[in-house]
């Protein structure tokens, strides 16, 4: 009974896909052979009616059935395809692709990490320390002394007496040389704090990234030339630079490195308050004080210190006039990078 | 600091230096020139202007009609000053000249109807002062149509510079001056002080006593009787108004000018009302009030360092003298007070009162001890010849320790060593010389320098070298091409969190950077919160104790801005006391960590042609925090934990948890939370602690020999109880299956009337293989039969078809 019933179907099948003209009728008769109710899953169910010497041989012929029907109709499904493409008729190509997102890192972090990619490629190690700092690492160590005007140079948030929120990544500096031996060359990236008002040209923290080298032979002529390498390699080479003598108590003889404003290209312009220089990082020698803090022989070693810091920088790299923006995380400020 | 350049060129000869040469100069030497303001180049188009004529205007009260004549021409001019008046030598803008107040050009105007052809200028116009009380009147003596910029007054250069707080030998025009003499290898100019004294003797006039030396090394006075207070002449004026100062009278305008000049602060007392004519200073023992001369009563702490006189307190030492000692129109004897008082305390006074003026901020960055004779005597004799005081005979001077000057030795090969570059010996010892030190021995191969007291900031070799430096010019020291590297091993503590940020943007999502500091009802919101001693507001007076508060903070901005969809996520520290801590005294007394959140909320997908909207679930957050937690290799030693009752912050969550710590919790944020940040849509949110993650080693990844044999499939699926859970059933399939079963997954659910009320299909997909040979059909069939019944013995569950 049931293996005249497979022939059957497998006659008329031969029949109705002879006739097929498009993949829609096509759908129709896989639907009708191979669907959930279709003539195949009728014949399954049948068979367990069957006898029971009979249904190995009938199971066999019956999948050999189901797997005949599949392979011509994903035949001819493929030969469907294949001419309704050329003729351009059921598949609009022009339709939008499916969306994909990709996210990103926030421009500080990718500011920092152009940096970081400079300096590494220069030998310097990458550290991290505390944002709640002591004031002997943030201040005594660092050669502010007690009491000295030194210290309003840096607005603080204090926590008690002896705790505060850094206000620079120096010391890092502290914790690193006190961890190790010369030689030290490192970056030191990281959040600090100023007691300062917001608006839209300062806000109460922001990044830095601090660098230090100590070794026998460093020189503040190395220094110089450390850091014009580093400025041409992130800002460009068409540029002048100066280097200006500064004050940082850690640091001795200290500057602050300028470079001629790329707004304006040092005509003078509201950006560069109409210096024609901007001013893009503060550096020193490493003042003896400091090295006798974490007992380093200054007699035998020398080694400088920069700081920068990263909204500044990416605040004049990217147009933003508004330092608040970069800490609001609206959504369209954070895709455009 | 307001220097100006005209005055400079009293103690040092400038000619033929442009000023911006001079300029230049200063900024590359340390003595940063912030702002410049050239008169010559400003007041360049303005005239002395003659006040031929003045009528009322016919139309307004306040407005006169002149006539102003610059010799050539005759100009009708609308003035609306009270204090114009025919034969007046004025300041005249004539058309076309650009007023410097407003930056604005002047035309010709009808004012109420009247023709005015140009403007009669007042202080303020010119931005010499706040003045507007009237125009200026000149000299009558000058010639009308002369350019201003050849009156005295109005061709200065005014710089504003910029001094660090170690240089308060700059803080004066002699100190500027001496930088430039050095800079330019010129001579500086002090000038003399001599003059005639009275036959009384000062002694007989006044006594001083320090009680406290520690904080008042030195208190130098000198006495002028028979003084007359008066206006100061013009040229004092004009040197006052010149660095932005407002004239007083002839005392008050001497002692700013002297300090102006040579850096010591002065101050001087009405010596008849001193009680006892008398000078005592000590120290205060209890809390008191005290008046200061701006009328201001104000509360004294203990240690303030104070200057009294027989029965009271006169002044507060170092930053500013008292109501009831000071100058006033009748004074005739004046007490004159040059000291040099403690940097430290008249800094914590200064601190401690919120009170900062000229004096305390020199005092606190160190005067020159050495020096309080000649600025009390140079004010003496500027108040013998423009008070017309008498100089009493001999001076005060109670010095009981003298500071002596420190001796420093600077080693040449120590200058090569510092700034690699070597400085000739004859430039080193030119620009030393120059800028005031002494050469007190020359070597071979160093020299012994006296330090003069002025530069309190010169305390070691390599100070002197920074002073080398920057006159020689850090331009001057070579920028090397090519430097030497140690070859250690380079570490980056920072790589593993560009890991995860790199991740996270491939699975979409964008790093938000938050600012730690917020309200009390954030921070505690999910921690013990450390506060801020000084905020800047409640607003910013804690730290936060997670990362959840900043983002939500986040979404919510975004929502009221229409941004509703949004995939973030934060690195960042947190800061949480320890439990009994209420603040931070030692690195003991709490935590700070590094952590990561993931925020999802909004559509997932939104509708598009080939999707309907979807919004984002628990199972998006999952399978986000799961990607991380695979891709870090923590996969095989994390498990997670669920909770579908609600904690403080969330509705149901679940945790990852490694070697029976928590390393991260999150899932769907309760609502009660969310309505405090006026959020309306759901947010789940995931923080992982990278702390405690970064602690956590991870094996090497090694090869695994790729799969040469073929994977088997089998699915079945079960009707359950709703109770069963897929966690369940998936463990006991692994349990019991065999060595072969490598992985199961749950492709199918559904709940539906035909599978009954309180029951649920699930189905699964096993996956078999061995990596030594290909399976046979018995032996995968032997175990998918057995799992078969145990899962529908174990959970009274029933196989579908």
């Amino acid at each position: 009974m049931l293996t005249n019933k497979i022939e059957q179907v497998k006659q008329n099948f031969t029949t109705d896909i002879s006739t097929v003209k498009n993949s829609s009728e096509l759908e129709k008769i896989r639907i009708k052979y191979l669907g959930r109710n279709g003539i195949i899953s009728e014949l399954f169910d049948r068979l367990n009616e069957a006898d029971k010497k009979d249904k190995p041989l009938l199971g066999k012929n019956l999948n050999l059935l189901r797997n005949g029907i599949t392979s011509q109709l994903n035949e001819a499904k493929s030969s469907f395809i294949k001419e309704e493409k050329s003729e351009g008729k059921d598949l609009d190509l022009t339709l939008p692709g499916r969306t994909y997102h990709i996210g990103s890192r926030h421009i500080l972090t990718q500011t920092l990490d152009e940096i970081k990619s400079i300096f590494k490629s220069m030998g310097f190690s990458v550290h991290e320390g505390p944002e709640l700092e002591s004031d002997y690492n943030n201040f005594e160590a660092l050669n502010f002394t007690e009491d000295h005007p030194a210290r309003d140079m840096q607005d603080t948030f204090f926590i008690s007496e002896d705790f505060l929120l850094r206000t620079h990544t120096s010391p890092v500096q502290i914790r690193l040389m006190n961890k190790m031996q010369p030689p030290v060359r490192a970056i030191m990236p990281g959040r600090v704090y100023r007691n300062e008002a917001v608006s839209a040209r300062s806000y109460c923290m922001f990044h830095q990234v601090e660098g230090l080298y100590v070794d026998t032979d460093v020189t503040f002529a190395e220094l110089k030339g450390t850091l014009v390498s580093f400025a041409h390699q992130f800002y460009g080479e068409d540029f002048d630079y100066r280097f200006r003598p500064s004050f940082f108590p850690f640091t001795e003889p200290s500057a602050e490195m300028d470079i001629t404003c790329f707004i304006c290209k040092g005509s003078g312009c509201k950006i560069c308050k109409h210096s024609g220089w901007l001013e893009v990082l503060g550096c020193g020698m490493v003042d003896p004080n400091v090295f006798g803090y974490v007992h380093y022989d200054s007699e035998k070693y020398t080694g400088y210190a920069f700081g920068m810091g990263i909204e500044r920088i990416a605040m004049l790299k990217y147009g933003i006039t508004d330092i608040r923006i970069f800490f609001e995380n609206d959504f369209r400020f954070l895709k455009q990078f | 600091m307001k220097i100006s350049l005209n005055w400079l060129k009293e103690y040092i000869n400038l000619d033929g230096i442009s000023s911006d040469e001079i300029v230049q100069k200063l900024t590359m030497s340390g003595l940063e020139v912030e702002d410049v303001i050239d008169q010559n180049k400003l007041f360049g188009k303005f005239v002395v202007g003659f006040v031929e004529n003045k009528e009322k205007h016919p139309d307004a009260d306040r407005l006169s009609v002149c006539k102003v004549s610059d010799s050539n021409e005759s100009f009708q001019v609308i003035c609306g000053a009270a204090n114009v008046e025919i034969g007046q030598k004025v300041v005249f803008a004539p058309i076309g000249t650009v007023i410097p107040k407003g930056n604005f050009e002047i035309k010709k105007a009808k004012i109420r109807g009247v023709e005015s052809y140009g403007m009669i200028c007042a202080e303020d116009e010119l931005g010499l002062s706040e003045d507007h009380s009237g125009i200026i009147v000149l000299d009558a003596e000058l010639k009308e149509g002369t350019p201003i910029t050849k009156v005295p007054g109005f061709n200065d250069v005014i710089m504003e510079i910029a001094i660090t707080p170690n240089r308060p030998d700059a803080l004066s025009h002699i100190g500027v001056a001496r930088d430039l003499a050095a800079l330019f290898n010129n001579k500086l100019k002090i000038p003399k002080v001599s003059f005639k004294e009275s036959n009384v003797d000062i002694k007989a006039l006044a006594s001083i006593e320090i009680e406290d030396e520690i904080n008042c090394p030195r208190y130098s006075s000198r006495v002028v009787t028979e003084v007359k207070i008066k206006e100061s002449p013009d040229w004092l004026k004009q040197r006052i108004k010149s660095i932005g100062l407002r004239p007083i009278n002839n005392i008050v305008d001497i002692t700013n000018y002297v300090m102006h000049e040579c850096g010591q602060p002065l101050h001087a007392f009405d010596l008849d009302r001193l009680t006892g004519k008398k000078i005592i200073i000590k120290s205060t023992k209890t809390k008191k009030n005290f008046t200061t001369l701006d009328s201001k009563e104000r509360e004294l702490e203990p240690g303030t360092l104070m200057i009294c006189d027989a029965e009271k307190d006169v002044a507060i030492a170092g930053v500013m003298g008292g109501e009831n000692s000071e100058i006033y129109e009748d004074t005739k004897n004046v007490l004159i007070e040059s000291a040099y008082f403690n940097p430290s305390s008249i800094r914590r006074t200064s601190k401690h009162m919120q009170l900062g003026t000229d004096a305390s901020y020199r005092f606190e960055r160190g005067t020159d001890p050495n020096n309080t004779m000649y600025a009390a005597e140079r004010t003496a004799q500027l108040l013998k010849e423009i008070a017309g005081g008498k100089i009493a005979h001999g001076s005060i001077d109670v010095y009981p320790k003298k500071i002596k000057e420190r001796m420093l030795k600077l080693r040449f090969a120590r200058i090569s060593k510092v700034l690699g570059f070597d400085v000739s010996k004859k430039d080193i010892i030119r620009i030393l010389k120059k800028l005031g030190f002494q050469i007190e021995k020359t070597s071979e191969n160093d020299l012994k320098i006296k330090v003069p007291t002025f530069r309190p900031d010169i305390e070691g070799e390599v100070d002197l070298i920074e002073e080398i430096a920057r006159i020689f010019g850090y331009d001057n020291i070579p920028t090397i091409p090519k430097i030497s590297i140690p070859l250690g091993i380079i570490h980056d503590e920072t790589s593993f969190t560009d890991g995860l940020k790199e991740y996270a943007n491939s699975l979409g999502l964008f790093e938000m950077i938050n600012n730690p500091l917020q309200p009390e009802s954030l921070a505690m919101l999910t921690g013990s919160a450390i506060k801020v001693s000084n905020p800047q507001s409640m607003d910013m007076a804690y730290l936060r104790t997670s990362l959840l508060s900043g983002a939500l903070s986040v979404v919510s901005r975004n929502l009221n801005k229409g941004e509703k969809n949004l995939k973030l996520f934060e690195i960042g520290n947190v800061f949480n006391l320890y439990e009994g801590k209420t603040t931070v005294n030692s690195f003991d007394d709490y935590v700070e960590e590094e952590k990561l959140i993931f925020v999802l909320t909004g559509k997932k997908t939104e509708r598009e042609w080939y999707s309907e909207e979807k919004d984002y679930d628990f199972f998006d957050l999952k399978g986000i925090v799961n990607t991380f937690i695979e891709k870090i290799s923590l996969d095989n030693v994390s498990n997670d934990s669920y909770y579908s009752k609600d904690n403080s912050i969330y509705e149901y969550y679940f945790s990852k948890i490694i070697k029976d710590r928590v390393i991260g919790l999150g899932g769907k944020v309760k609502s009660s939370v969310l309505t405090q940040f006026d959020i309306d849509q759901d947010v789940f949110g995931f923080e992982l602690n990278l702390g405690k993650l970064k602690e956590i080693t991870v094996p090497e990844k090694s090869y695994r020999e790729l799969l040469k044999y073929p994977k088997v499939i089998r699915d079945f699926a079960f009707v359950f109880d709703k109770v069963t859970n897929f966690e369940e059933v998936k463990n006991l399939i692994q349990k019991k299956g065999s060595k072969l079963l490598k992985d199961v997954k749950v492709f199918d659910i559904f709940e539906s009337r035909d599978l009954g009320e309180g029951k649920i299909s699930m189905a699964f997909q096993l996956e078999y293989f061995n990596e030594e040979r290909t399976l046979t059909e018995e032996e995968v069939e032997k175990d998918f039969s057995n799992l078969i019944k145990i899962i529908s013995k174990e959970f009274n569950a029933k196989l579908r078809g």
